[in-house]
Formats: C-alpha cells, structure tokens, sequence
C-alpha cells in the first residue's frame, strides 16, 4: 500500500449544476472563477428536508430566458421551480386524476416541453409524465398568480405504455417528437407523441448457447445524439449496455457488458458515438458504441452506486451524483477526477446549468 | 542539515561491514533516547518537588492523531442529519416503535467454531433466534422472516471451519452490511470469565465519526433494545478504530478503594500516623461473552442482492490511497 498519493487536481471550468436527493432538498453549486484553486461549492439550498418529499423525477428546461426546473415528488406532488432564484412557479399536487394514488404508481419520468403547445400568449408550460404503471400524460398548465392556482388544459394526451411491468426510465428526444419507455418487463417502446401511436418495439436478444433466456430489465435510456431519433442506448439490469436502431431490426444492434452490478446511468456524449455509463458498485466508464469498446473507466473513489451523470453541452466534463452522497466532476479525456463536493445524503438526480456569461444545459436524467 | 560524518549505512556495499555500522548506530540511537527520557523524568521530579508547573507533556503522534481530515464527518448541528437519520430504516426501531427480533442463520456449511460462536451471539443480543440454514436461498429467507416480523438478519458465513463473515440485513428494506470477521475468541476461551445474565445490555459505540460510520452505527444500534436495564450491570462496546470495530461484552460492578494519601518516601514522621485516606469510585469489569473485530467491506442499498443490487459504499482498492485515510 503506498504511504501517500496525492494526485493534485486539475482546475474546473466554470458551471453551474443543480441536484435533487431523497430528502426532497434541491441544492446548487457552483464554481466560478478561472483559478485552479475554486472548488466547487453548495451555494444554494431550496425546500425543507422531508423526507416524504423525496424527488424521483427531474427534468430541466434550459433557455436564455427563464429557465426552468421541474421536479416530481414521492407524494405525488409535481413543481416547477425557476432555475435562477428558487421561485416556484407552478405546484401541482396529483396529476393523476383518475383514482391511483401516488404511493402505488409513483412517478418514474417527467419532461418539462420547450415548444408551447398552446398558442397562448400567457406562459404556459406543457409536462410530461410517466408512471411505474405506465400511464403516461401529457398536459398543458398555464401560469396565472400563484403558483398553486393554475389553469388545466382540458384535454390532455394521456397514453398507456405497458400492459404489465414497470416502467423505469423514460426519455424524450431532442426535437420532441418521440419518447422512448422502457423498464422491468417492459421491453423499450419507441411513441411518436404528435401521433400518439406505438411505433417500434424492442426484441429481446435470442437465448445463449445455454438455453438461457434472461428476462428484460431497462434500467436506463437514452437517445444517442440530437438530430436522429432512431438510435438509442439502453442499459440493463444484467450489466449489459445495448444499442437499438430503429431503422435496422427490432433486435439489439451492439451489446456491450460492462463488470457485475447492474447498469444505473447511461448519458451520451456530443459527438454521437461515446456513451457514459455508471454501474450500481460505483464504476463510471466510456464506451465507444460504434465498435463496443470500453474506451476507459474513471477511477476516483467513487464507491457508492451512481444514479444518475450529466455532460455539459459545451465544456469537456461530466458529473456524477450517487449514494455515497459525492458529486464528481469529471473530465472527458483525461478520465481524471476534477472536483468533488459531499453532501451528506443521498443524490438521486443532478441536472445542470450554467448562468453566468453562458447558458448551457447540463441534463441528467434520473436513474431510479 | 548538520554534516553526517558517520558513514550513510546504505552507500557501503559490503553486508558484514554495513550491518556493523548499523548495529552500531542503533546502539547511539538507544542510549540517547534513554538519557533524554532519564532527563526528562529529572525535571518532572523536580518540578512537582518544588511545586512549580511541569514542563508539558509531549503527544506521541499516532496515526489517528495525524488522520486525514474527511468531508463526510458528521457534525452536531447538521439539521439534514437530523433528517436523514429520521428517514432511514431504523428509525422506527430506534424510536422503540417496534422491539428487535432478530432470526441468526449460518451459511450452509457450519463445523467447529461456528455452532459455539452462535451460542456466544445468542446469548449476547436479546431477543435472538437461531434456525438452520438447510439449503434455503438467502433471497427466501429474507422474505420468510419479513413474514415472521422480523427486524434484522443475520448471517454467520464459515469458511475453512472458521466463522469468518457476518452478514447484517435489516428488514424490511433495510441494508445489507457485510463485515469480515477475525480474531474470533469463545467465551469458553477466556480467562476468569464472566457468565452473562439476561437483562439487556448498555450499549456503547465509540468513535464511529463520518457519515457511513454512523449509518452503521445506528444498524448496530437497531439490534439491541433501546431501554437498557442499567440494574444489570451489562455492557456491549462497539469501539471503531482505523475502520476495524472492537466487540467486547463485559459485565461491570462500580467499587469504592481506600487509598492512602501519597507520602514522599522515606518520611515516616509521627504526623504521618493519621494517613488520611481518599476515597476513590472504580469501575471493574469482568469479560465475558465472545470477543471479536469486525470490518466493513460492503454496504448495500436494499435486502441481500449482490448481482442486481446498487450499493451505498463498496471498499475498492483504489481508494487506499493513503495509510492515514479511514471510512467508518
């Protein structure tokens, strides 16, 4: 064992990220300035800990102007919080109205829409969720005086995903056209939402040489680049990463098994071809899925399970948030640890922005 | 730096002459620190004789003294401490809204050690029940004894015919902490032991500091009940140190001793024949019960299941990086 490393960390860019754990707090840090010796630091805190306010689902809406961050709770309850100051905007406390209470059918996926489907000149913000149960919903809010008043569009979309199993990662493509679900049991649906129709369907891979059938168990989703809604990475609950093409086959075009826990996280990269993956014991790695190579993974003592990484747009870094209550910052290429920031709880989601000169965002999707 | 006009042990090639000037070496390294500790020992009796202050007293530097400062200890007014502790698993029991119930099982081979060491551990926690493995999978038995009501699992894992790994699941979801056993002693194999009675045990958990630390701790905690009958004079210590935890179970009786004011030697005048005697409370303790030192290799986030669990802290290799650095 050696007696000291010390491995001096390079200095993080600038950024701004937001998470959200299981004591329902959402909580902000930062690291501005250029200097080498910024860490990053909590500067923010909103909400009370409580622990039924617990978030499971995170989405962020990045925009110039009044960008947005919304949060789906245990109980049910689904707000809309401005990014820059913390204001709530919209709370809405069950968005299911047809009977099934929170605790039985809580919420696994919720995306806040950036075109209005409305007309409307007033703001209006138009959700997506997604329940374990696989109700999905699509409806419309408009913004008047308080938060807790608002204006219900009188006919949402609402779609069922599943007939059995649970949903457990839901994802919507870049130009809002098509969502993907997937889960337990639940083989990965490809919706095209102007529709509302099905319109692909995964095939699970056929048996080993065994005669073995592993049953289907998505536990993380998400489209590889912007421009194409066909092709999408998936990882499962048997530490496989897969890559599906819609305009190939119905079965999975590259398969990628990564060590022995289960697949929790899964973000692409810009370029198309590189995805991050983060497994339930810790391990972050990047994966080239044109050719299944394990491009590296990234040590750094990250020893709890890894719910959920975010890339910045623009900045060659990610962060990981996980159970053992660190968000990591790391850099793309060097696979070196930048920064680490302990917040003495459990993360479940990290989404991020950057206000400051530039606004990007910093998407992470929830790994439940 | 002074100039070395010894010769430098290592630069010399021949191993007759080097380990020579070596011993020699050690011998002045050895005599000095005699003649400093003597000369130390001078001005303290010197300085309690003419009742000035002594000189202070150095601290030895210790690994733990000189541990690496970690993020993640807890601190006492953390109010999102408070609010954790009060989401987790075990704050229904610890509340005492429900008592422990607890089912020890073993792994499916069990010989030697083993059976004695179960007997040990079921005398020690409360309210503890022994079944035979047979070959139930442990994914079964979790749910058996969630339908039984009971709080925590535990699980003695033997291997070469010596229990070597404890596996701590709490119920219903509660987490999975595998510990590796070592330097096991029965409670046969004491010297002057005690016999244990049944009354329920004080319960002491020492120096458990970062944030896994006291997660673990309030597991530990959530096996025993939370009233303890202090007529019983019984006590558990879980004492962490360097990541490994102490278990030691004691029974302790509180005694007055009579001892005389300290004279100088030598003075034995008359005025002395009153020696005033102060008196002075200790505690005795006579062990009993088995003895054992745990470590943590790894904590998991819901019931037994390694291949499709995620876990809360898993010890990887990596994160040795330095001999000052500990988890618990």
């Amino acid at each position: 064992m050696p007696r000291t490393t010390t491995v001096e960390s390079p200095g993080c860019p600038p950024f701004r990220a937001l998470t959200a754990d299981v004591l329902g707090l959402v909580k902000v840090i930062e690291i501005r300035g250029e200097q080498s010796g910024d860490t990053a630091k909590v500067v923010e805190r909103w909400g009370e800990p409580d622990s039924s306010k617990s978030v499971l689902a995170a989405s962020i809406l990045d925009r110039k102007t009044d960008p947005l961050l919304g949060v789906a709770r245990k109980t049910g309850l689904i707000e809309v919080i401005s990014v820059i100051n913390g204001d709530l905007r919209l709370s809405i406390p069950n968005v299911s109205q047809d009977g099934t209470s929170p605790k039985d059918d809580p919420i696994t996926g919720l995306h806040l829409f950036k075109k209005q489907r409305s007309e409307s000149s007033t703001r209006s913000y138009t959700l997506l969720t997604c329940t374990t149960n696989g109700s999905v919903r699509i409806e419309s809010f408009e913004d008047s005086k308080s938060p807790a008043d608002f204006i219900r569009d009188l006919s949402p979309t609402m779609l069922n995903v599943c007939g059995s199993g649970n949903i457990l990662c839901s994802k919507v493509e870049e130009h809002e056209n098509y969502a993907l679900f997937a889960g337990k049991g639940v083989e990965v649906n490809v919706w095209d939402l102007q529709k509302c129709t099905k319109i692909w369907t995964a095939k699970s891979p056929p048996k080993n040489s065994l005669d073995i059938f592993t049953p289907t168990w998505f536990t993380c989703a998400t489209f590889l680049c912007e421009d194409d809604h066909r092709k999408f990475v998936a990882g499962t609950n048997c530490h496989q990463v897969r890559l599906y093409d819609i305009s190939a086959q119905r079965r999975p075009v590259m398969s990628v098994d990564f060590r022995e826990t289960p697949i929790k996280a899964v973000a692409e990269d810009l370029d198309g071809h590189t995805v991050y993956i983060g497994n339930g014991s810790g391990d972050l790695a990047s994966v080239d899925i044109r050719t299944g190579k394990l491009l590296g993974c990234f040590t750094g003592k990250c020893s709890g399970s890894i719910k959920s990484i975010a890339r910045h747009p623009e900045l060659p870094i990610i962060a990981s948030c996980g159970l053992d209550s660190y968000l990591r910052i790391w850099d793309i290429h060097s696979r070196q640890l930048l920064s680490a920031v302990c917040y003495h709880m459990f993360l479940h989601i990290i989404t991020g922005n950057l206000d400051l000169q530039e606004n990007f965002c910093f998407q992470e999707s929830l790994g439940a | 730096m002074k100039h070395n006009d010894t010769l430098l042990p290592s630069t010399v090639k021949n191993k007759e002459r080097r380990s020579a000037i070596l011993v020699k070496l050690k011998h002045q390294k050895k005599v000095e620190k005699r003649k400093n500790a003597k000369v130390r020992e001078a001005d303290e009796k010197r300085a309690l004789e003419l009742g000035e202050e002594l000189p202070p007293k150095k601290i030895p530097r210790t690994i733990e003294n000189t541990r690496e400062i970690d993020d993640t200890i807890c601190k006492p007014d953390d109010e999102e401490l408070f609010a954790g502790n009060d989401a987790d698993e075990f704050s229904s029991i610890l509340k005492q809204d429900f008592t422990p119930k607890i089912l020890i099982t073993t792994s499916r081979f069990n010989s030697t050690r083993g059976p004695a060491f179960i007997t040990d551990l079921l005398s020690v926690i409360p309210n503890a029940h022994y079944y035979k493995r047979g070959t139930y999978d442990l994914k079964k038995i979790v749910e058996y004894a969630k339908n039984k009501d009971f709080t925590s699992l535990i699980v003695v894992h033997t291997n070469r015919r010596e229990p070597d790994a404890l596996l701590i699941i709490g119920l219903p979801d509660g987490p999975t902490a595998h510990f590796k056993l070592s330097r096991l002693v029965l409670h046969k194999d004491l010297k002057n032991h005690g016999n244990p009675t049944s009354h329920e045990p004080e319960l002491v958990l020492t120096n458990f500091s970062t944030r896994l630390g006291h997660r673990v701790g309030r597991m530990i905690q959530s096996l025993f009940p939370q009233v303890p009958n202090f007529r019983g004079r019984r006590v558990v210590t879980f004492h962490n140190q360097r990541d490994f935890i102490f278990f030691r179970h004691h029974r302790y009786i509180f005694e007055t001793k009579e001892s005389k004011q300290a004279e100088s030697k030598g003075k034995n005048s008359k005025d002395g024949k009153e020696a005033k005697s102060k008196e002075k409370v200790i505690a005795r303790l006579q062990e009993c019960g088995p003895r054992f030192t745990m470590k943590l290799i790894s904590l998991q986030h819901g019931t037994f299941d390694t291949k499709g669990g995620e876990y809360e802290w898993v010890h990887k290799p990596e994160m040795d990086t330095s001999r000052r650095r500990f988890f618990l």
